[in-house]
């Protein structure tokens, strides 16, 4: 006797797993222009990579003699898959199935995702839509309630995999609740424009609670999460979404007990750019374009921005020099000088702990003004969450360089600048306890009040105080390293990346803090 | 023809009027300059269209997200 019949029944759930909702589930989620959890699957990995993990799971009935009479897949799809050749975890909700809300195989399956990833020391994708609990078969009587008190915490798996392995989610759909608490669990998330809504609660929870009816998309369309910092990037579609989780894992190692992966590039170390030399206008009331210089200096294609939408005055992107992974950061001058707000604050701390857990060298262009004052900026606690980044480039342990390329003001330039920092100085460079402007109206206010003509004395103590601010008397007294031709920023860049290799080659392992949510 | 209102992204004050009402613009194309925080910030045609209509004046204060002009896109 061979165990045919049995293998046949392997077979035949295996073509039950792959059926998902059924024809109609699956219909219903291709009319509403979205991919089913397998073809997402398929397209954030590399073709024909993706390997299952528990094929079996499932909810099944059985009739009075043992015979199946039901058989309904879990709701949650998870396996091994390879990114540009390198091994991945990643897992979904299957919206074809129960609204993606977790079914009890399900949610066995999802709540593993981490451990996988974990045990593995491996990225994980983390493909989602869908809600969370629900409220139906929980008041059963009879039988147990509640999980038992000696439980391991289900959410702490999640907190310990940011400080191990790289995290990256994407929202494919409506996500609330638990999905919701995931999707901001990572170190990168994305979100398709006018397709995918992020909400701790959906409407109907936020009717019956406050009395006031609101659509998904008012709650938490992109409109809403671009700004609020709950969702780092945009995307066009899925395709862009899942796009974009493959390039932010490029810059990453698998965890973080290796180092980020140094790739072969053709774009000259050497290379100057002629634009960089008028880059910074001579007129400091105009603004200039520092994304602009950025991608000038960068490996040729390799810019890659995150979070541009939230604290809008801080530039935060990934980007490679001579090949090597690095983290940029900088400042936006046309939005309120670039001086730092409660969020650009939380930004900015954020990647320099992001940088610092996977090992990736900071690289931070500055034109910081200092941190936004006014009565807005005070009521947001600007200076709490100011220090809070204040004290990450402080303590941070990744290789620094600081690229000055305008203005340092204030405790807020002291984000900019890690320790041991390399720093280049561009003959724009500025710096001080306080900009020029309103540091002559504080320092001289009895002064210019007795004057006869404030405003020609104001004039004459900016234009003295600023010729005292030059950067050249700042290389001879070596308070920076080198005072540099603009043009010349690429090919010093490039060489630093070179002499760090010895630094960056004993830090791999866990930081001495845990990076959060 | 759409009207599209154009936004200020920042607070501060009209420093300069640069694009008349019925100009036509590209995407871009600045239509007013504010000064904020000591600087030059230009609002620019999101698109490209007609400018119908400037909302506000020289020196007028505007807050971040306040509709500064009109658009014909």
């Amino acid at each position: 006797m061979s165990w045919q019949e049995e293998a046949d029944e392997i077979r035949r759930r295996r073509e039950h797993a792959l059926a998902q909702g059924g024809p109609e589930g699956i219909s219903r989620q291709h009319d509403q222009g979205r991919w089913t959890v397998r073809e997402r699957v398929e397209h954030v990995l590399d073709p024909g990579s993706f390997r299952e993990f528990g094929r079996a799971t499932a909810t099944a009935e059985y009739g009075p003699g043992g015979e199946l009479t039901g058989y309904a897949p879990a709701n949650y799809v998870l396996g091994f898959g390879m990114v540009d050749g390198r091994r991945v975890v990643v897992g979904g909700e299957d919206f074809t199935l129960k609204g993606g809300s977790p079914n009890a195989a399900g949610l066995r399956k999802s709540v593993y995702a981490e451990h996988l990833a974990v045990q593995h020391r491996l990225p994980l994708i983390r493909l989602l839509e869908g809600g969370g609990g629900s409220v139906r078969g929980s008041g059963r009587p009879g039988g147990t309630v509640g999980e038992p008190v000696h439980t391991e915490p289900r959410f702490r798996i999640i907190a310990e995999a940011l400080g191990q392995i790289p995290v990256v989610s994407a929202a494919l759909g409506a996500v609330a609740g638990f999905p919701a608490g995931r999707l901001v669990a990572s170190h990168f998330s994305v979100m398709v424009k006018g397709r995918s809504q992020v909400m701790a609660g959906g409407p109907a929870l936020v009717e019956r609670a406050l009395g006031r009816p609101v659509t998904k998309e008012e709650l938490g369309g992109h409109a809403v999460h671009i700004r609020s910092g709950v969702v780092d990037n945009l995307a066009q579609d899925e395709e862009d979404a899942l796009l974009q989780m493959r390039r932010f894992l490029s810059y990453f190692p698998a965890s973080v007990w290796q180092l980020p992966p140094r790739q072969d590039f053709d774009d000259p170390v050497d290379r100057c750019e002629d634009a960089l030399l008028d880059a910074v206008p001579r007129n400091r009331r105009q603004p200039f374009d520092m994304r602009g210089i950025m991608r000038l200096v960068v490996d040729s294609g390799s810019f890659f921005e995150l979070a541009r939408g939230y604290g809008r005055d801080q530039i935060a992107a990934l980007a490679r020099l001579a090949g090597q992974p690095v983290m940029l950061l900088g400042n936006d001058c046309k939005f309120y000088a670039g001086a730092m707000s409660a969020a650009g604050a939380q930004k900015v701390r954020r990647y320099i702990e992001l940088a610092d857990t996977f090992h990736l060298p900071i690289v931070n262009f500055v034109d910081e003004p200092g941190f936004m004052i006014g009565p807005k900026a005070e009521s947001e606690g600007t200076i709490r969450y100011g220090m809070a980044a204040v004290s990450a480039a402080a303590t941070a342990s990744v290789p620094w360089a600081s690229v000055q390329v305008h203005k340092t003001f204030g405790v807020a330039g002291a984000a900019h600048y890690g320790p041991d920092a390399y720093l280049l100085l561009w003959p724009s460079a500025e710096s001080g306890a306080l900009p020029v402007e309103g540091g002559v109206a504080v320092a001289y206010r009895k002064e210019l009040a007795a004057a006869e003509d404030p405003d020609a004395l104001r004039a004459q103590l900016e234009n003295d105080l600023r010729a005292g601010r030059s950067p050249f008397p700042r290389a001879e007294s070596f308070a920076a390293h080198e005072i540099i031709d603009p043009r010349e920023t690429r090919p010093f860049l490039c060489e630093w990346v070179e002499w760090i290799q010895g630094r960056l080659a004993i830090l791999p392992g866990p930081v001495r803090f845990s990076f959060r949510p | 023809m759409a009207r599209m209102e154009v936004e200020s992204e920042v607070a501060g004050s009209v420093w300069k009027l640069v694009a008349r009402p019925g100009t036509s613009l590209e995407a871009g194309d600045p239509i007013l300059i504010l000064e904020s925080m000591k600087m030059e910030i230009p609002v620019e045609a999101p698109v490209a269209g007609r400018l119908l209509e400037l909302c506000v004046a020289e020196e007028d204060p505007v807050e971040e997200g306040q509709v500064v002009a009109i658009l014909d896109r």
